[in-house]
């Protein structure tokens, strides 16, 4: 079976060969010299590259490839070992990423990589300029003087959804991790894996931002158009597609002071909106309003709000009407609430990420144990809602990557 | 002014400030017809338009994908004769329209006005470029069917020139054409179908169809990979066929019987019961003559479900207003195309992996 292989070298090969390659290449330590200098030198030309820094993504990707950025997690791991463990890499990692969050496949190859671990990445057939950008300074990195680990150890393919392939990698793989919502996952699955193997699964998920009202009428001016800025990176990025951006944004404090806050916030982030030029495309545009009218018309809503084609605002009667089916585009709904309490009942497994603002560390955290399991992954500051890290979804990457060989001396 | 008086002026004679009053009246009339009977289409309207509107680009609208996730409806279920369905293909969500004995009929004679124009007050011998299987089931219709069916009305001695198979029967043609086709007679069907499976089967047969009336709608989007518009498509079958007499009209299965027709500028006008707005895509104000836009269209005649101005996927422009050197009044305008669709970027995948992207 031939397919198309577009990192680290460009061309056809056969599967069943480059597989075997792959798997007879020799293993390296975590954090091995290679891979972190290769990741240092990704970082340096990724952050070099002019056409990189248009997109606010990419240059993200860079700052968390930097050696200072790679060295912290390399801190991370040595602090996940234990005295009678070994940690060592589970093998050969299958990547499924998303058809259109464009940096994620690199994340995802980031840490299996670290981790000593050799990848095989699967890029769908579509392609943006983010990607495109990415698979050729990658290339451009693995044939420079520190590219020889990984041009041994990583192969990146495309190829649409021929099952055979899937199943032809999935034979072979240690772990599978699976991107790309419900659909991918159940699909992914029904392929079949060697009895160890691992999946470690990325299904849809729902995201929302806490604000408490008394902090952000507390905030000056400068500081409001700042946590605009923030969220409008949440939210916009991807379009509101992205799995942690807020589609639900939740005022915590009396009626009026959320009412207040929710109209200043509204203004700024259409602010925001307009300072950077940000448009969608008209057919978004319709599906959204399609979106916003059938919602309308289902009950539960009590505002509607428009600022341009790309912000629309619908605020509930209560937490307890909110459906999380959405359309993104930049849709929100919005919701008051007195208690905390009221939030924590309508959270449910579904529920990813709560950006926040106006909360302590110490309330945060009796929040998740509130909320003890039933829903949540992450709470980060606004702003901070796409920032990969090595825990997500719940999992802690490095550790999935890993295994632990126990050592009993005597 | 009420319906009934509509349909005694004549086609396309309401000059724009006369008509905009008109169909303000009717259309505010039946904002409040469907507030009072539809609580969706109520709770919509109380949020987002509380206002009364003073001009008809001022009445509430409904986006047309509405009618595909919601079921909107007007009338007790018993009231239903008639559930009209948008073509889509596959896996695609269709739109379904519910039509009581009332709207159903209204939709006959808005259509009958507007046709009449062109076809006069005689039913002429008709050949439908379409499959007799289309009208199995008389409960449902799709948007072909319900098509056929609403024009089927002006026509007599049908020909159904088409089998299950999509052939052309050309021996029955012939025949038809024997017997008929020294007089006008009236051909109907959807524009691709016309296209595909009648213009070029016969098109060097050498078959007179002079005295023909073409009577087509549906869309240039599956001729555009053959670069075929409206103009090249007159040109061919009036060089294969010598028809001249062509005439296509932009409708949807959302507001059946309003339909926008062409003259013989090539330009579509706008029948007494029914209106365009075209609005630009950034501020959704009317845009000028000249400037495209996404269309809206409203209609005085849904009753039974408040389809009565809806905002489409659709590009067009504006040509002008009451000035045509046709004679017709009112608007008249030009569907540019379809709003491209939208891709998202975002975590889930929007094709399903099994499927191929």
């Amino acid at each position: 079976m031939t397919v198309e292989v577009v990192a680290p070298d460009r061309g056809g090969v056969d599967l069943e060969q480059a597989l075997q390659d792959l798997r007879r290449a020799p293993t390296h330590q975590p954090f091995s010299q290679g891979i972190v200098d290769f990741c240092s030198e990704f970082s340096s030309v990724l952050l070099r590259e002019t056409e990189a820094l248009r997109f606010p993504e990419l240059r993200v990707l860079g700052f968390h490839t930097r050696r200072a950025a790679v060295t912290e997690l390399q801190h991370h791991f040595e602090a996940l070992a234990s005295r009678d463990c070994v940690l060592v890499p589970r093998g050969l990692v299958f990547h499924i990423p998303p058809a259109n969050v464009d940096t994620i496949f690199l994340y995802s190859w980031l840490l299996a990589a670290l981790t000593g671990n050799r990848n095989v990445i699967r890029i769908s057939s579509r392609q943006s300029p983010q990607t495109s950008l990415l698979l050729r300074i990658f290339g451009e990195v693995t044939r420079s003087g520190v590219g020889d680990e990984v041009r041994s150890t990583t192969l990146i393919l495309r190829y649409g959804h021929e099952r055979e392939v899937t199943a032809a990698i999935s034979a072979v793989a240690d772990v599978r991790v699976i991107w790309g919502g419900d659909g991918t996952v159940n699909d992914i699955r029904s392929i079949p894996v060697p009895p160890h193997t691992r999946d470690v699964t990325f299904p849809d998920r729902y995201s929302m931002a806490l604000i408490k009202a008394s902090e952000y009428l507390a905030l000056d001016s400068l500081q409001r158009a700042e946590i605009a800025g923030h969220f409008f990176n949440d939210t916009y990025w991807f379009d509101q597609a992205g799995c942690s951006s807020p589609r639900l944004l939740v005022w915590l404090g009396g009626a009026e002071a959320c009412a207040q806050g929710a109209q200043l916030f509204i203004a700024e982030l259409d602010a925001q909106i307009k300072a950077r030029r940000y448009q969608l495309p008209t057919g978004a545009y319709l599906d959204k309003l399609t979106f916003a009218c059938g919602a309308v018309m289902d009950g539960g809503v009590i505002g509607y709000e428009a600022r341009g084609n790309e912000l629309c605002v619908l605020s509930l009667r209560s937490l307890q009407v909110l459906r999380r089916d959405h359309c993104g585009a930049g849709l929100l709904f919005q919701c008051a609430t007195e208690r905390l309490d009221d939030l924590a009942e309508i959270i449910e497994r579904r529920d990813q990420t709560l950006t926040h603002f106006g909360f302590t560390t110490e309330e945060l955290f009796q929040f998740a144990h509130a909320l003890n399991g039933r829903g949540i992954d992450r709470m980060v500051p606004i702003g901070k809602a796409l920032e990969f890290h090595r825990y997500w979804d719940g999992f802690d990457l490095l550790q999935e990557m890993t295994r632990r060989v126990h050592i009993c001396g005597r | 002014m009420t319906f009934e008086e509509l349909l005694h002026l004549p086609a396309f004679s309401l000059d724009q400030p006369h008509k905009q009053a008109i169909l303000l009246e009717q259309l505010k009339a039946l904002t409040e017809w469907h507030r009072a009977r539809c609580q969706a289409y109520q709770r919509l309207v109380d949020l987002i338009w509380p206002r009364s509107a003073e001009s008809p680009a001022e009445v509430p609208y409904l986006p047309v994908g509405l009618f595909k996730s919601h079921r909107l409806v007007s009338v007790p279920d018993d009231q239903i004769a008639v559930t009209l369905m948008s073509s889509g293909t596959t896996g695609q969500r269709v739109s379904r329209i519910f039509l009581d004995r009332i709207t159903a009929q209204r939709q006959t004679l808005a259509l009958g006005h507007s046709m009449s124009h062109l076809l006069g007050r005689q039913r002429l011998p008709m050949v439908l470029v379409e499959t007799r299987s289309l009208m199995k089931d008389r409960s449902q219709f799709s948007a072909r069917g319900a098509g056929v069916l609403g024009m089927m009305n002006f026509g007599r001695e049908h020909f159904w020139a088409l089998d299950e198979d999509m052939r052309l029967d050309t021996e029955g043609l012939r025949r038809f054409l024997i017997r008929y086709g020294n007089a006008p007679f009236l051909l109907f069907g959807f524009t691709f179908m016309v296209w595909q499976y009648l213009y070029k089967p016969i098109e060097r047969l050498g078959l007179d169809l002079t005295n023909g009336i073409l009577v087509h709608s549906g869309g240039w989007k599956k001729l555009q990979d053959e670069a075929v518009d409206n103009a090249e498509f007159k040109r061919r079958l009036f060089d294969a066929t010598g028809v001249r007499r062509v005439f296509s009209f932009y409708g949807m299965v959302e507001q059946v019987g309003s339909v926008f027709l062409e003259g013989e500028d090539g330009y579509l006008y706008t029948s007494n019961f029914s209106d365009v707005i075209v609005r630009d895509p950034l501020t959704w104000r009317e845009a000028p003559a000249g400037r495209p836009g996404v269309l809206q269209v409203v209609s005085a005649l849904p009753l039974s479900y408040p389809g009565h101005s809806i905002l489409t996927e659709d590009l067009g422009v504006l040509h002008g207003i009451d000035d045509s050197p046709s004679g017709r009044r009112g608007k008249y305008f030009s569907v540019l195309g379809r709003v491209p669709s939208a891709e998202l970027r975002g975590c889930s995948d929007t094709h399903a992996y099994g499927s191929n992207a």
